[in-house]
Order: structure tokens, then C-alpha cells, then sequence
């Protein structure tokens, strides 16, 4: 004879669900996932110097939020939408290329007062 | 629920070998096909570790074996893989099992469904080759399917079922599958192996509805905002009510294709007329039933629950085969330091699955096996004895009883 459960489930409102363990497409191809941006977060930005730069793309493949992405003339930038301000890619590059600046020097800086997020 | 069980012997499918624990662990992971394999040397895991490093270097089995430079980045690694959607698979014992602590939570919170083995060991101090369960029941609430084998053909059975149950498409959760070291990793049973055909019904391939992939960039474990952490958990927490669900599917089909005679989550001796009861996990329970038929024949009613999967845990199962009896005795076999027992973590999950029964047996805790000590039939006479007196006066006076302290 056949085992019978009765799973007892949680219901979720729709307009309270999220994504399936949070696994949602990367900000490269949904351009942003609201509810995540960690912009905001940021304490210090990386600086790119392209005349340091080798192309190693170390910096592309380390960054924890996948924000850096390299132009078709090798330049490199961030997005600032997710980029935290963690400056993985600054302790990684071999070159010295990255220089992670206070956002308070940016006339577009973070400032965080109003709210945490 | 009804635990009744089929009343023919079964008939185990495969060729019979005598081999230990740590090897039908490795012929399990054999027949799953698993694809990668990560590693990091502790006793008495190693013994898997490299049964199953010979079978990849063998051909016998083609997978990726990696080592990490420790057990977290052992348990990243198997994570990596599980999220890429590789069947992946990986282990440890003792403190190993708590270095890698920070990746349970993210491995069961990402729905990847990787297994991890784990053979006892305590951790430090005494940290000792003997078996306690302290290490792994120290990850019970990071939303893994816990629970241990008894002997070597368990092992080898509940890696194949752990995978089949975990990576259901409505459940995809990890699976710790744990045994106690020594008494069951490196002691030698017959152990039926069951031809690939058999696994192969029975299992089918993995697949992860999101995996990582270039062409198809996803984030898995993203950070978010705390308004949506909530819903998160409650999804989580459905997974684990679909894994129970899922174990009281799958294990008729498990049954019919291995031939075996498994309850889908506990296992039960000399139960039924039984008046004091050892609730007890693992590898003692085979040392408990020797107490057992010594003091039936004395005509001492008692017998012997043994939870198969504590996570999820089987309180429906539990709550029937225990209402009739008068006295429970918990084998702890770990150390919950502090707890209302304080003693041991298991009593916690079996009071709270009694509580609410009109009739239900008094409880009583026995820490037994501390410190990796072998629990000796002799100290199951002992338990038994104390679940006697308690049964005859009707009061629990002293709640938690230490083996060869208390008396």
C-alpha cells in the first residue's frame, strides 16, 4: 500500500513571490533585478586607468556582482547600479589599474542618509 | 499513515559483497553517475575519499575529482558544480563537517541538490576516531535532509534514494547522508550492489531548472533586500514539506526495483506490544536490538525505534508507533549542552512530536556514546533497567541519565 502525505504548504500571494531560490537572470541580460541593487552600498568606487591596463580581464571574472564589462576598444567600466564598492577587482589587477576612490569625491557620490537600502 | 510492511523477506537485487561502509558509499556514487566529486582528507571520511579517487582513476567511474584546500572550499566547490547542474557530491567527518559551516545554509538556500556523506567522528576536544553524531545534528536546521545509516547496505541505499529524493523537481534540496565512523564506515556487511540498470529506473538524470550557464547568464545567491527574504524561507520551508512528500513516494519504487523492505522513515523492532522503547539512530541501534531479544526472553516488553530521516522529521510516524508506549528512552548520542535535556538535541524533536498526543509515553534521555565511546549492550540492560523503574512508579524524576555516571 501507497504511503500518503499531505504536504502541509505555505501559501504565497503573488505579489509577494520572488524568484525560485532568488536565482534570477544576471543584470548583464535583465539590464535590473528591483530589489537588489547594491549600488547603493557603496563606500568606494574602482577607478579605472586604461593606460595601465593589460586585458587580462581578471577584474571581469572576479567581480562578485558580474558588473564590469569591457568594450570592443578594451575599456574598462562598471556598473555602477551594482557595483557594492567590495574592490575585489582593485585587489586582484596585477597592474595597479584600479584604484578604489571615495564616493565622496564624486559629484554623483553616494550619500546615505534617508534610507538603509 | 500505517507502518505495517510487507510480511515477505526481501530479496535483495544485486551481487553481494562484503565490503564496509565507506566502500558502498563509493559504489553508490559509482552507480548515481555523479560527475564531480570534491574532496578534502579527514578520518574516517577518507576511506570514501579515496575508494572513490581509485574508481576515477580506475575509469570505473568518470567524474571530476577535485580537492579543496579544506572543507569549505570542498562544500563551494560541490556547490559550484551542483548549480552548474552536475551531479555533485562530497563529505567529511568531525570538525571538517563545522570548518565548512558557513556553506550549508547558502548550498540548501540556492536549491542545489548535491550530496554530502558524512562518517562521525567527535569533534575537539577529544576529537577522537569514535563516533558522535554532534557534528552533523549541528547543521540540522540549515534545511538539508538529515538522517544515518545502520549498517553498510543502508549506506549504500540511502545515497541512491537521498539523490533520487533530493533532486525531485519540486524539492531540489541538499542531502546529508550520515553513518557513524568506524562502527559503520569501517566495519564490513553484505552489501547487495544493484546492477546501473536497476539505479539508472530508478534515478533519473539531474537537471536544475536554472543552471549556470554562459549562454543563459543567471545569479544564483544574489543579495536581497530584507522585504523579500521572507518569502524565500517560506519557499524553502515548502521544499522541505515536498522532500517528506517525496520520500513517502519514492520509496515503494525504491523498494520494488532493489528489493528491500525500507519504512520511508523509521525502522521499528519488536515495537508492537513493546511497553519501554530505546529510540536510538545509527549504528547502536544493531547493539540495542541484541539487549532487546536477550531481555524478551526474560519476558521484558520492550523494543527499539530507529528514525531513518530526522530532516525532515516523521513526527506522524513517530506519534503512531509510540502511542502505546509507557516509556521512551533517547539514545542521544550527541551533546546539546544546555538544552532543556542538557544532554542531547534528540529528545527536543521527539517531545515536541508527542506533545500534543492524548496518550503519551514519559521521556527519557541517556547520553550514551560521549565522546565516542562504543555504547555496550551492557549499558542498553543499564537504560533498560531505568526505563523499568520509571515505567513502575509512573514518574520521571531525573530526566537525562549519563551511562556509567548516573546508576
Amino acid at each position: 500500500m501507497p504511503y500518503a502525505y499531505t504536504p502541509k504548504l505555505i501559501h504565497i500571494p503573488p505579489e509577494k513571490d520572488v524568484p525560485f531560490g532568488m536565482i534570477v537572470p544576471a543584470p548583464e541580460v535583465s539590464g535590473e533585478q528591483p530589489g537588489m541593487i547594491t549600488g547603493n552600498w557603496r563606500q568606494k568606487r574602482p577607478v579605472f586607468d586604461p593606460m595601465r591596463c593589460t586585458q587580462c580581464r581578471s577584474c571581469e571574472m572576479l567581480c562578485p556582482d558580474a558588473c564590469i564589462s569591457i568594450d570592443e576598444k578594451g575599456i574598462v567600466d562598471s556598473d555602477m547600479k551594482y557595483c557594492k564598492g567590495c574592490g575585489v577587482c582593485a585587489f586582484e589587477c596585477r597592474e595597479g589599474a584600479i584604484v578604489m576612490v571615495p564616493e565622496l569625491d564624486f559629484e554623483d557620490g553616494v550619500v546615505r542618509l534617508e534610507t538603509v537600502f | 499513515m500505517t507502518i505495517a510492511l510487507s510480511q515477505t523477506p526481501p530479496k535483495p537485487i544485486g551481487k553481494v559483497q562484503r565490503i564496509n561502509g565507506c566502500n558502498a558509499v563509493a559504489q553508490a556514487v559509482k552507480l548515481c553517475e555523479v560527475d564531480v566529486v570534491a574532496s578534502y582528507p579527514i578520518r574516517p571520511y577518507t576511506g570514501i575519499m579515496t575508494e572513490i579517487a581509485r574508481l576515477v582513476n580506475n575509469g570505473e567511474l568518470k567524474a571530476e575529482f577535485l580537492m579543496g584546500g579544506g572543507e569549505h572550499d570542498q562544500l563551494s566547490i560541490a556547490l559550484g558544480a551542483s548549480a552548474a547542474g552536475a551531479r555533485a557530491f562530497c563529505g567529511s567527518s568531525g570538525v571538517g563537517v563545522t570548518f565548512a559551516g558557513e556553506m550549508y545554509a547558502p548550498i540548501s538556500g540556492g536549491r542545489t541538490p548535491l550530496q554530502m556523506v558524512v562518517a562521525n567522528r567527535t569533534l575537539d576536544p577529544p576529537g577522537d576516531f569514535g563516533s558522535e553524531h554532534t557534528e552533523a545534528l549541528s547543521t540540522r536546521d540549515m534545511g538539508w535532509m538529515l538522517g544515518w545509516a545502520s549498517h553498510a547496505q543502508e549506506c549504500l541505499d540511502n545515497t541512491i534514494f537521498a539523490y533520487r529524493v533530493g533532486e525531485d523537481p519540486r524539492v531540489l534540496l541538499p542531502q546529508m547522508t550520515a553513518m557513524d565512523g568506524y562502527f559503520v564506515s569501517h566495519i564490513q556487511g553484505d552489501v547487495a550492489i544493484p546492477p546501473i540498470e536497476a539505479v539508472r529506473e530508478f534515478l533519473p538524470p539531474y537537471r536544475h531548472p536554472h543552471p549556470l550557464d554562459p549562454a543563459k547568464p543567471v545569479s544564483h545567491g544574489p543579495q536581497i533586500h530584507p522585504e523579500r527574504g521572507a518569502a524565500m524561507q517560506v519557499q524553502r520551508a515548502n521544499g522541505m514539506e515536498m522532500l517528506k512528500l517525496a520520500i513517502y513516494e519514492h520509496i515503494d519504487a525504491f523498494n520494488r526495483i532493489f528489493g528491500r523492505n525500507y519504512h520511508p522513515f523509521i525502522e521499528t523492532y519488536m515495537l508492537e506490544d513493546a511497553e519501554i522503547v530505546y529510540y536510538v539512530q545509527g549504528a547502536f541501534a544493531e547493539t540495542a536490538k541484541i539487549a532487546i531479544r536477550k531481555l524478551r526472553k526474560e519476558g521484558v516488553k520492550i523494543g527499539l525505534l530507529r528514525p531513518r530521516w530526522i530532516r525532515p522529521f516523521p513526527e506522524e510516524d513517530v506519534a503512531d508507533a509510540l502511542q502505546n508506549a509507557k516509556v521512551v528512552g533517547v539514545v542521544e548520542t550527541n551533546l546539546s549542552l544546555g538544552a532543556p535535556t542538557n544532554g542531547g538535541c534528540l529528545a527536543l524533536d521527539l517531545c515536541t512530536a508527542l506533545y500534543h498526543l492524548d496518550r503519551r509515553p514519559l521521556q527519557l534521555s541517556f547520553m550514551a556514546g560521549m565522546g565516542g565511546e562504543t555504547i555496550t549492550p551492557q549499558e542498553f540492560l543499564w537504560m533498560a533497567e531505568v526505563m523499568d523503574r520509571v515505567k513502575k512508579t509512573g514518574r520521571v524524576e531525573k530526566r537525562t541519565w549519563w551511562a556509567g555516571f548516573d546508576h
